[in-house]
């Protein structure tokens, strides 16, 4: 017991020590919990943007569509089914879906289009399509009428209140052919959706392939992206074999590849990060040492076991650990939430590509909680580890080279 | 299943073997066609959840030349597809529309059928595109029938690796057909059955074409009536007179 | 005089200078390997896009993209190589015939583009030989032979030797069609790619395209990356109605995901520095409590104070210049090391790995055009930090200090 209020007062003696220690451990937790956060709100923020452009997070389809995308491979809309993947809890959001293949056609020319049969007020939630009309407006479910891509739009020499000739095939190789307006121009970052997309109201979408209440795909939105393929197994056991759920790693596997390198190289950044904060703290204790040397001598001439001495060091050493730890963790909660909240911003030519495809520019931090947790774990270990160096530093001390200054 | 269309659409002959396996082979492929037709026909595509009949009539004209208009069902009567040389028009009348299929259709099934639209214009030939040989007789619906064998001969644009055609001896109908891959497995069969008299020839008048890698899926062609070698104008095979016809 | 007793300061208390040279050493270890970790990331990551799928500049027509129309040939063609012949900065450039088409076998049919490649050039530019798994790739001997992606292989139920055909309009819009061979099966990191891109003999696609001698596309593969934007600007004042684009712009996607590992290896850059700051700063500030009596004692001798100060920086100047090569050396040696075998980060993530199987290797860069920065922010760090204790000492009441 007297040895914890030794190092207690001895702490307190020599404050200036003890804050430059507990310092150096603060800022090793609040440096590395900050980039750890930003790393995954980096690209959990990236993962939102790819996801939010077209796919999804989470798709369901009859089983069979995603290898072989046909009409025929549709299945009827129904609000069994859509309480059934709702009663999930985590989606925020569903969209239906209608899409098939059609000619678009202008007076002369004639090019093959992605046709997408959307909910208006749903796909927003999703994708945010309404921002990305740039010309005319958005559709509401009953209106006749079509958003043609700016792409497809041009290679048809079509403008704005034109009308587009549709012909395809329809459900059960019935003939599919319209004509609508086209009230609103739709630009997309990404050329393969620019080039030939168009979207028309569900409703509409199926009347024009005569496949009434039919859709290809439900489209969700989920809250927590942590328990992705959770939330897909749940929603698969639940809807049945007749159908397939599929995440967004599964559909666009180059992308989760990308993903996952680069998120692994951060990985080794965040590795050097850890051997500075080694260094920092090793420094800092070792400089401790050198200047307690004389301390350390007369306390074991005048008769302190070097055991106790070493015991004595190291419960300083966990105080300062602990301490410089919990407080780093407390001053890092404003900071990251703060970063969260206000995201750093960037500007000139790394945002003009964001801009681009229609994101904010912008790298927020993620607020979940294990980030705190961990990095303040692991630099507590490596605090605590390191603190070992005064113990071994004190066993080997000769008390009288210690004491020849 | 292309080998249908092409009987639908006309085949090229220009050269002619003097082996016999090739003249018989030439035989049953002049059987099914003149130098024109006109038939009516019925298309029915079996399906595992649905089925569709349709009814068309065809105009055909050498291998260049041909036009499809469909009759029934009500939502796509009048809609008409036009051959000319390689190129296909689709006519659609509730839009007042002609549209030139582009490339990218192409792989696109023809109408819901087991045919895409690229069999409408493809340019293959039973006579010429392989070599014929003689791999046996049998005997289909009582009737004696040659086997021959058809290998594609390389560099045709070809996908079969081998066909099994039995033809009858007496009329040269080609009654039964098998289409392997070049593994040796075997991805299609056509029947033709239902021999009538139509406009003095001795023709099968119901034909199947059954995928067999798909369960309970297949392609019947039924045909109605058929008129031979009537002189048919190249003109008739125009976009104008395309609309016209009803 | 001050120099000398610098020196000897630096002999006398070897565990300081030991600490503060470590920490200019281990400050500019960190800070060179991030950078080179970061430069092989990028490298890594846009390599594949560039030397394996776009190439840094292509150039087409002006009409060719917008419906890859075969009829719209690069006119001129052979011009245009012989002036990017002249270009020094331009490595290897690859001629491409492209068409869209489809593909059809017994099994049925898909939408493909068809590019008629030479197979050296092509090896160059986009590496086409390595990504072969099956097959030797074109055999001199024969004819009408293809390279299909494994994915397309899959799905149409394709092997080595089988026959597929291409069926695709030429350039006068005339449908045509032809037999091809599988010569071998290729795959790459772009599935998606796989699926839709074959490759051909170019002079055979030529041939049924009716468009002989000519092609549709140039791909340029340039002697660095910082030259894209350049040498694009240059090419398109030399070729006003050609469209010359750069990976960046016929991938925005890649342009999207470089640009968000580049801002961010920033801001950790950033956050790195501060660690090594903070580092060298709580060290010397252990230091100076250490060295409290020592500079209490040289001013209670008559060391005036901006002597002491001097003496101060002098000491650390010399243990920063000591320890800086030793820094460059390690970093050198090590960053060398994994250049050439490569650092596995298999271990480090595995849950991150191990679902779609692929191996991260990064190959890291000595980043040579960003030493002197590292070097001077990681001296300066040190200096400033060595200041603390300099002007602490100017403080220092000698009685005050000797007290202890």
């Amino acid at each position: 017991m007297w040895l914890i209020k030794m190092a207690w007062k001895n702490m307190w003696r020599n404050r200036n020590r003890t804050i430059i220690t507990m310092a150096a451990i603060f800022f090793a937790v609040l440096l590395s919990i900050i980039t750890s956060s930003l790393k995954t709100g980096v690209f959990d923020n990236l993962i939102k943007n790819m996801v939010s452009f077209y796919a999804g997070y989470i798709q369901i389809h009859k089983q069979g569509y995603w290898n072989e995308q046909i009409l025929d491979n549709s299945f009827s809309m129904s609000d069994s089914l859509e309480q059934k993947i709702l009663s999930e809890g985590k989606i925020i959001a569903i969209a239906p879906r209608l899409e098939s293949f059609a000619l678009a056609s202008s007076e002369d020319i004639t090019k093959g289009c992605l046709v997408v049969g959307i909910d208006p007020e749903k796909e927003n939630k999703i994708t945010g399509i309404k921002n990305k009309i740039i010309q005319g407006h958005f559709f509401n479910t009953t209106d006749n009428a079509v958003m043609v891509s700016e792409g497809l739009l041009k290679r048809l020499k079509l403008k704005l209140n034109d009308t587009i000739v549709l012909i395809g095939q329809g459900y059960h190789g019935s003939t599919a052919a319209g004509k609508y307006p086209i009230i609103g121009v739709l630009k997309f970052g990404s050329p393969d959706l620019n080039d030939k997309t168009l979207f028309m109201p569900l409703q509409l979408t199926q009347d024009f392939y005569s496949a009434y209440n039919v859709i290809t795909s439900y489209v969700l939105s989920v809250k927590n992206t942590n328990a992705l393929s959770s939330i897909s197994n749940n929603i698969q056991k639940k809807a049945g074999s007749n159908y397939e759920v599929m995440t967004w790693e599964q559909m666009m596997p180059d992308v989760k590849q990308h993903i996952q390198t680069d998120s692994a190289n951060m990985q080794i950044i965040q590795g050097v990060l850890y051997l500075l904060i080694c260094f920092g703290i090793f420094g800092t204790l070792l400089m401790m040492m050198a200047e307690r040397r004389f301390e350390m001598g007369m306390l074991i001439a005048i008769g302190m076991k070097k055991i106790k001495l070493a015991g004595m060091l190291l419960i300083e050493s966990v105080f300062t650990v602990i301490a410089g730890c919990s407080l780093g963790m407390l001053a890092s909660v404003p900071i990251v939430f703060y970063l969260n909240r206000h995201p750093l911003k960037i500007k000139g030519e790394p945002a003009r590509i964001y801009e681009r495809f229609g994101f904010e520019a912008i790298f927020p931090t993620s607020v979940s909680s294990t980030h705190f947790i961990t990095q303040g774990i692991i630099v507590l270990i490596i605090g605590l580890l390191l603190s070992l160096y005064p113990v071994y530093k004190t066993i080997l001390l000769n008390p009288v080279n210690a004491m020849r200054r | 299943m292309k080998l249908i269309l092409l009987l639908l659409f006309g085949i090229s002959l220009k050269t002619i073997y003097a082996q016999s396996a090739t003249s018989i082979v030439k035989k049953a492929d002049e059987k099914m066609r003149g130098t024109t037709s006109q038939a009516e026909l019925i298309i029915k595509t079996i399906r595992k959840d649905w089925s569709r009949e349709m009814e068309v009539k065809a105009w055909m004209k050498g291998a260049n030349y041909s036009i499809i208009l469909i009759k029934s069902p009500a939502k796509d009567k009048g809609v008409a597809f036009l051959k000319r040389k390689k190129e296909v028009w689709n006519w659609i009348p509730i839009l007042e529309r002609t549209i030139k299929l582009p490339p990218s259709m192409m792989s696109q099934s023809w109408m819901g059928t087991d045919f895409t639209n690229d069999d409408l214009v493809k340019e293959s030939s039973i006579v010429e595109d392989y070599t014929h040989t003689f791999s046996g007789d049998t005997v289909i619906d009582k009737r004696d029938c040659y086997v021959i064998q058809f290998i594609p001969k390389p560099q045709t644009a070809v996908v079969w690796g081998k066909l099994r055609v039995c033809i009858d001896k007496k009329d040269y109908l080609e009654l039964y057909t098998e289409f392997f891959d070049e593994e040796g497995k075997l991805i299609n069969i056509m029947k033709a059955y239902d021999i009538k008299n139509m406009d003095g020839r001795l023709i099968p008048t119901h034909m199947e074409m059954i995928p067999t890698e798909k369960k309970n899926q297949k392609t019947e062609i039924i045909y109605k009536s058929i008129l031979f070698n009537r002189s048919i104008d190249d003109n008739f095979f125009s976009v104008e007179k395309m609309k016209q016809l009803n | 005089m001050i120099i000398i007793m610098a020196w000897r300061n630096i002999w006398r208390n070897k565990m300081r200078s030991l600490v503060i040279m470590m920490s200019v050493i281990i400050g500019l270890f960190a800070g060179i390997m991030v950078l080179a970790l970061y430069k092989g990331m990028l490298q890594g990551r846009v390599k594949t896009v560039i030397y394996a799928e776009v190439g840094h500049i292509q150039i087409h027509d002006s009409n060719f993209k917008k419906d890859y129309e075969p009829s719209y040939i690069l006119k001129n063609g052979d011009d245009i190589l012989t002036q990017l012949k002249k270009i020094p900065q331009i490595k290897s450039i690859a001629l491409r015939s492209i068409t869209q088409g489809m593909l059809s076998t017994t099994t049925g049919s898909a939408g493909i583009q068809i590019n008629g490649i030479v197979s050296e050039s092509e090896n160059e530019v986009s590496q086409l030989s390595k990504k072969i798994i099956e097959g030797k790739g074109f055999d001199p001997r024969k004819k009408n032979e293809a390279l299909i992606g494994k994915k397309l292989a899959d799905k149409m139920k394709l092997k080595l030797n089988s026959k597929l055909v291409l069926t695709f309009i030429d350039s006068s819009a005339n449908l045509v069609s032809g037999a091809f061979r599988v010569a071998a099966i290729f795959q790459s990191d772009n599935a998606p790619l796989d699926e839709r891109n074959i490759y051909v003999r170019q002079n055979e696609l030529n041939d049924l395209l009716s468009i002989a001698g000519n092609y549709h596309e140039i791909a340029v593969i340039l002697d660095k990356n910082q030259n894209t934007e350049i040498i694009k600007q240059q090419l398109q004042k030399q070729f006003p109605d050609k469209s010359i684009e750069s990976w960046r712009e016929i991938s925005p996607e890649t342009d999207l995901m470089v640009n968000t590992v580049d801002v961010y290896s920033y801001i950790i850059i950033i956050i790195i520095l501060f660690a090594l700051a903070f580092g060298i700063i709580n060290t010397m500030l252990m230091a100076i409590l250490e060295r409290t009596r020592e500079i209490g004692m040289m001013t209670a001798l008559g060391l005036n104070k901006l002597k002491m100060f001097l003496l101060v920086l002098v000491e650390t100047i010399f243990l920063t210049i000591a320890g800086t090569p030793l820094g460059l050396m390690i970093s050198w040696l090590i960053i060398n090391y994994y250049n050439k075998h490569g650092l596995d980060l298999s271990g480090m993530g595995k849950d991150l790995m191990s679902s779609f199987g692929f191996s991260t290797i990064i190959y890291p860069e000595f980043p040579i055009e960003k030493i002197i920065s590292v070097m001077l922010i990681v001296i300066i760090t040190a200096l400033l930090s060595s200041l603390f204790p300099a002007i602490k000492a100017l403080k220092l009441q000698p009685v005050e200090a000797l007290r202890k």
